[in-house]
């Protein structure tokens, strides 16, 4: 008992080491499995709060821009209203206006955190888009606040179609470029041109059917692939990122329900 | 032991982290980490497991406001785990290590080497849990060494001011 009691204060400084080191790995495990707390989190009031603030500062320099993307987007609407003419088709799809108020651009897992939370109606798993094209899905939900995980961040899948031919294919992220993201699952029998336009498939309940993703940069195909290599220039600009639309399925958790069910 | 004065310096440099290098986006590598600075400077007559814990909240802290639960907390404790050993090992003259770590108190060299060793420790471990893989270790090398420059530069400036 005397060797062991000495053993333990001799080797107090290191125990203690283990059992912080141990509890931190805990953490990063925990956060990599599950939806992290909002309260650890950038979904954090205050953190939030804090970064609205700088955020709100930060977007004086990027008016101009924002101004112009903001008509371009007016334009769009008004078409989209003059589209409209099919009584018969309904539409589950909502959209809803928040402001992205902290990010990161340049790390391999990126997110965003914008100001609208479960208060207002926001569910983990729904949509975000802006008016250029697709942002990412929410993964985190606070009261006010809740965190998205855009498709520039390595963990996110993306299920998409050409326009041209409605073959599919799913978007990942490589964790170099912000401007640039991969197409993967697209056999070799497809002929893949620069300048093929690439949208949402519709395929999932997060995502209506042909919101812009990007525009085929180059594709490789080598000797013996049965998949070509192809390279996607993202309509969306995240290095500007602020306006944004969570898009919402009224049908959500029915879809969700009935596919539960197969398992 | 003046308190006051540490936790003073540590929400001054953690306002300067969250408000101004938190925001550098201006090159995709660079994350310079400056808050180690209070974990760096903290008094060496602290008791090693005080030090580790108060180490382990500041990471803590940090990870709240970069979405990296954890990451900073090990990281830091480490840090903090391998601080008297290495303060021991480069400085010789103890005798004038008794409470403050500055320049005056272990000279300019041990100061700079102190300072490089731990910033390039921490930002290391960072950046290659942040990865969570091998895949992407030269980018992970470079992020580090760029991210490192820029916290050293900011921690030996601190010193001399302090010196003044």
């Amino acid at each position: 008992m005397q060797t062991l009691l000495k053993i333990l204060q001799r080797y107090s400084n290191f125990l203690v080491f283990l059992t912080l080191e141990v509890a931190a790995f805990l953490l990063i495990s925990l956060n990599n499995a599950f939806p992290r707390s909002s309260m650890l989190s950038t979904a954090n009031r205050f953190v939030a709060w804090q970064n609205e603030k700088v955020s709100n500062m930060r977007s004086y320099f990027h008016l101009q821009t924002q101004n112009e993307q903001l008509a371009i987007e007016n334009a769009e609407l008004r078409n989209q209203i003059c589209s409209i003419d099919s009584a018969e088709y309904r539409n589950p799809f909502t959209y809803m206006s928040a402001i992205a108020v902290q990010m990161t651009t340049d790390e391999l897992h990126n997110y965003i955190t914008i100001n609208r939370g479960s208060e207002d109606g926001v569910m983990r798993g729904q949509g975000v888009r802006n008016a250029e094209g697709v942002v990412g899905i929410i993964r985190t939900v606070g009261t006010h606040y809740s965190v998205v995980m855009p498709i520039i961040n390595t963990r996110n899948r993306l299920s998409c179609r050409f326009t041209k031919n409605g073959y599919f294919g799913t978007l990942q992220w490589d964790g170099k470029d912000n401007r640039f993201a991969q197409l993967a699952d697209v056999a070799a029998h497809m002929v893949v041109n620069p300048g093929d336009t690439i949208v949402t498939s519709g395929l999932s309940p997060v995502f209506p059917e042909g919101i812009p993703v990007g525009i085929v940069e180059n594709s490789v195909l080598k000797e013996g692939d049965s998949y070509h290599t192809i390279r996607v220039r993202l309509n969306t600009n995240f290095k500007q990122l602020r306006f944004v639309e969570i898009v919402q399925n009224k049908d959500q958790q029915e879809i969700e329900e009935l596919t539960d069910g197969l398992d | 032991m003046d308190w006051t004065k540490q936790i003073g310096r540590y929400i001054v440099v953690m306002l300067l982290q969250v408000l101004l290098f938190n925001q550098l986006q201006l090159w995709d590598v660079c994350h310079p980490y400056i808050y180690i600075l209070c974990l760096l400077m903290m008094p060496i007559t602290i008791p090693h497991w005080l030090s580790m814990v108060l180490g382990a909240v500041a990471g803590l802290v940090m990870d709240v406001f970069c979405n990296s639960l954890g990451i900073h907390m090990a990281a830091c404790v480490l840090l903090m785990y391998i601080r008297p050993y290495l303060i021991g090992a480069i400085v010789n003259d103890k005798d004038r290590l008794n409470e403050q770590i500055s320049t005056q108190a272990i000279g300019l060299g041990a100061m700079f080497e102190y300072t490089i060793i731990m910033v390039l420790l921490h930002h290391l471990a960072v950046f290659t849990m942040a990865a969570w893989s091998w895949k992407h270790i030269g980018f992970v090398l470079f992020e580090t060494l760029v991210s490192s420059i820029v916290t050293i530069l900011v921690i030996m400036g601190y010193n001399s001011m302090r010196d003044k």
